[in-house]
């Protein structure tokens, strides 16, 4: 089954070097709406991207305009190096995991997935053994004969998956393919979707508005907001190093701080400055973002060269294995703090609202931003 | 019984917890719904010629029926009109409820609710609107007039029930078809159509049903010969009341009976749970 499907890909090995998707300056345009605005973005060979945005951000037109369901107003698409802006989609090689299933009711599971490879004019025997080895990947061997009605949200999912990575399509595009299933169940498939990436070595393009997924299944990321991509990176660049304050405030929570720097501090809230040292690049009276996730932050027995910052606890939430402090640095700034419960592991150790604290983190994890 | 009165609700139930009252009406119900029907049946098996004294079982006018040449060609003109009005409207209110799903501009929303009026038009306006219009363009009154009035009546009840089914379809499943290498015809004609097959079985039977034994547009815009069978009936009975008549009633039930049949059995038999009557219902 593995063998088969890298047999397939492994042919574009010699063009490996020509990314799998090259958006040129792709821009949409609803009347005087620009929905996606001229958006360049290069996405490799087998690997599994992801589109992260707020609805409405652009992620799903930008999907759609590569799948052909939406001709592109500006720009280009470019295919494995073919230019395929104008194409049909019948004729792209590309293939999509829809949201809503979108699973044909007349056919069964079996009928569903071959769909495509019927279209394609394959014959009977070549589609049946191709159909049963994707049901076997997917887990639905026993249900070939199931209409849709008749599966699960996860299984009509998987057939979703199936009928579209049996065609061995360059590329799969997924539109928010787990959204519809439950919390328990979404982690489960999101495990099995990496695997089954890995198995089949395709180029996977993932639209989600869920960070958490898209942090833990993409090889890059992609942060999208009003048409244009925000950052584009690894999992940990997009969060240990944000370029801009709207990726920092998307994935994970971020404590943010603007204001005048100035001979190695910012000047944050009237009074207030924070140290920001090791930072020769920002000139004085130039205006600093600075942002530091919530795990970074201590709350007691600091180690030396920490920075540190007089607060008052605003509220505690207990989460199990943490506990979220919200500590108020000045009547307008508050800072996320997320403890490990491990030393302080019982109520009694742990601070309540309205104590005086003192917040610290190593200058290195604070993260600047433009 | 007080033990079996349920005390939050404080309705008096039956030993099985089914209110009685309920049991009762619907019985009477179904007794004045049918009862009359059953009488008719009953009747075109009477030997006598009496409407209301059974003398026994006798098939004589069925016999009078079928050498009635008169009432066959009304029967086969009747059964044309059906068949006829059936396939054009399916085709056409089909086209028209994809139109409508689709187009979400202005004028389209303003088609969508005008192809709905004759649902709710008195149907002897529409056949004055139509015989007038018919006259007025000087064409003959024939079998053809009563199918164009049957035909532009019956576009509105396909558009209808065709698209209470498009619109539980996601767009997406259309999409699927083109993205797994479907042009846009082999979309619509690989899974659309068979998608919403159901729905097109059902408003054909509806339509088959409306038709075949509508009277006034059928009336109003029909030549002198032949004559649809409803009109016949009608012109019958004023001059002579034959008990005849009841056995073409009965064959006329049996027809219907035989439609909801099929609508319940071909679904079924083209492996869908659902039936036609269940679109109708809305179940």
């Amino acid at each position: 089954m593995t063998d088969q499907i890298s047999a397939a890909t492994g042919a574009s090995d010699v063009t490996s070097q020509t990314p799998a998707i090259e958006l040129i300056g792709l821009t949409k345009k609803f009347g005087d709406t620009t929905v996606v605005d001229h958006l360049s973005l290069d996405i490799r060979r087998g690997e599994f991207f992801s589109l992260l945005g707020p609805s409405g951000c652009g992620k799903t037109t930008t999907l759609r305009m590569i799948a052909g369901f939406s001709d592109a107003t500006e720009g280009r698409i470019l295919l494995g190096g073919q230019d395929v802006t104008s194409v049909q989609p019948h004729k792209r090689n590309v293939n999509t995991v829809f949201q809503s299933y979108a699973l044909f009711d007349h056919l069964d599971v079996e009928g569903n997935v071959g769909f495509g490879l019927k279209r394609k004019g394959l014959d009977k025997s070549e589609i049946s053994r191709r159909v049963n080895d994707m049901l076997e990947l997917v887990d639905l061997g026993g249900r070939k004969s199931a209409k849709p009605r008749e599966l699960s949200g996860g299984q009509k999912q998987r057939v979703a998956l199936a009928r579209a990575l049996v065609n061995r399509p360059e590329v799969l595009l997924l539109d928010e393919p787990l959204a519809a299933l439950d919390l328990k169940l979404r982690h489960r498939m999101q495990v099995e979707l990496k695997e089954i990436q890995r198995e089949v070595g395709i180029t996977f393009v993932f639209v989600t508005h869920d960070q958490d997924e898209a942090l833990t299944l993409s090889d890059r990321i992609a942060i999208m907001n009003n048409g244009v991509i925000e950052q584009c990176g690894t999992p940990e660049d997009v969060y240990e190093r944000p370029k801009t304050v709207f990726a920092a405030g998307f994935i994970g929570t971020s404590n943010l701080m603007t204001g005048t720097y100035s001979a190695g501090a910012v000047t944050v809230a009237p009074g207030l400055r924070v140290e920001l040292p090791g930072h020769p690049e920002l000139i004085d009276g130039s205006t600093a973002s600075i942002a530091i996730r919530p795990e970074k932050i201590w709350i007691a027995d600091f180690e030396p060269d920490m920075v540190r910052v007089h607060g008052t606890v605003a509220a505690t939430v207990y989460h199990g294995a943490t506990t979220q402090y919200l500590v108020n640095i000045s009547p307008e700034i508050q800072l996320t703090v997320v403890e490990q419960n491990l030393v302080r592991s019982h109520h009694d150790d742990r601070w309540s609202d309205g104590d005086s604290v003192e917040i610290g983190w190593k200058p290195e994890h604070v993260v600047v931003i433009g | 019984m007080a033990s079996e009165t349920v005390p939050t609700t404080g309705r008096r139930r039956s030993v099985e917890g089914k209110p009685t009252f309920a049991v009762a009406f619907t019985a009477l119900f179904l007794f004045v719904l049918y009862v009359p029907i059953v009488v008719v049946v009953l009747f075109s098996f009477n030997s006598k010629k009496s409407l209301s004294v059974f003398g026994g079982f006798s098939t004589r006018w069925y016999q009078d029926f079928f050498n009635d040449e008169g009432l066959l060609s009304s029967l086969r003109a009747s059964l044309f009109i059906s068949t006829v009005t059936m396939l054009c409207s399916i085709v056409l209110g089909t086209m028209l409820a994809l139109a409508l799903e689709r187009v979400t501009s202005r004028p389209a929303r303003i088609t969508g609710t005008v192809a709905l009026i004759p649902l709710v038009t008195p149907e002897i306006v529409t056949g004055v609107a139509a015989l007038l219009f018919f006259t007025g363009l000087g064409m003959k009154l024939s079998l053809t007039t009563v199918i164009i009035a049957e035909i532009t009546f019956s576009i509105s009840y396909v558009a209808v029930i065709v698209r209470g089914r498009l619109s539980s379809m996601s767009d997406e499943v259309e999409e699927a078809a083109r993205d797994l290498g479907c042009t846009p015809f082999q979309a619509l004609r690989l899974v659309v159509l068979p998608t919403i097959l159901p729905a097109l079985i059902a408003a054909g039977l509806l339509i088959f049903a409306l038709v075949f034994d509508d009277f006034i547009l059928a009336f109003f815009t029909t030549g002198i010969d032949p004559q649809p069978l409803s009109v016949r009936i009608y012109s019958e009975i004023r001059m002579t009341i034959s008990p005849a008549i009841n056995a073409v009633g009965t064959c006329m039930l049996l027809v219907s009976v035989l439609l909801i049949s099929l609508s319940l059995v071909v679904p079924r038999l083209l492996g869908r749970k659902d039936s036609s009557l269940d679109l109708i219902s809305g179940g």
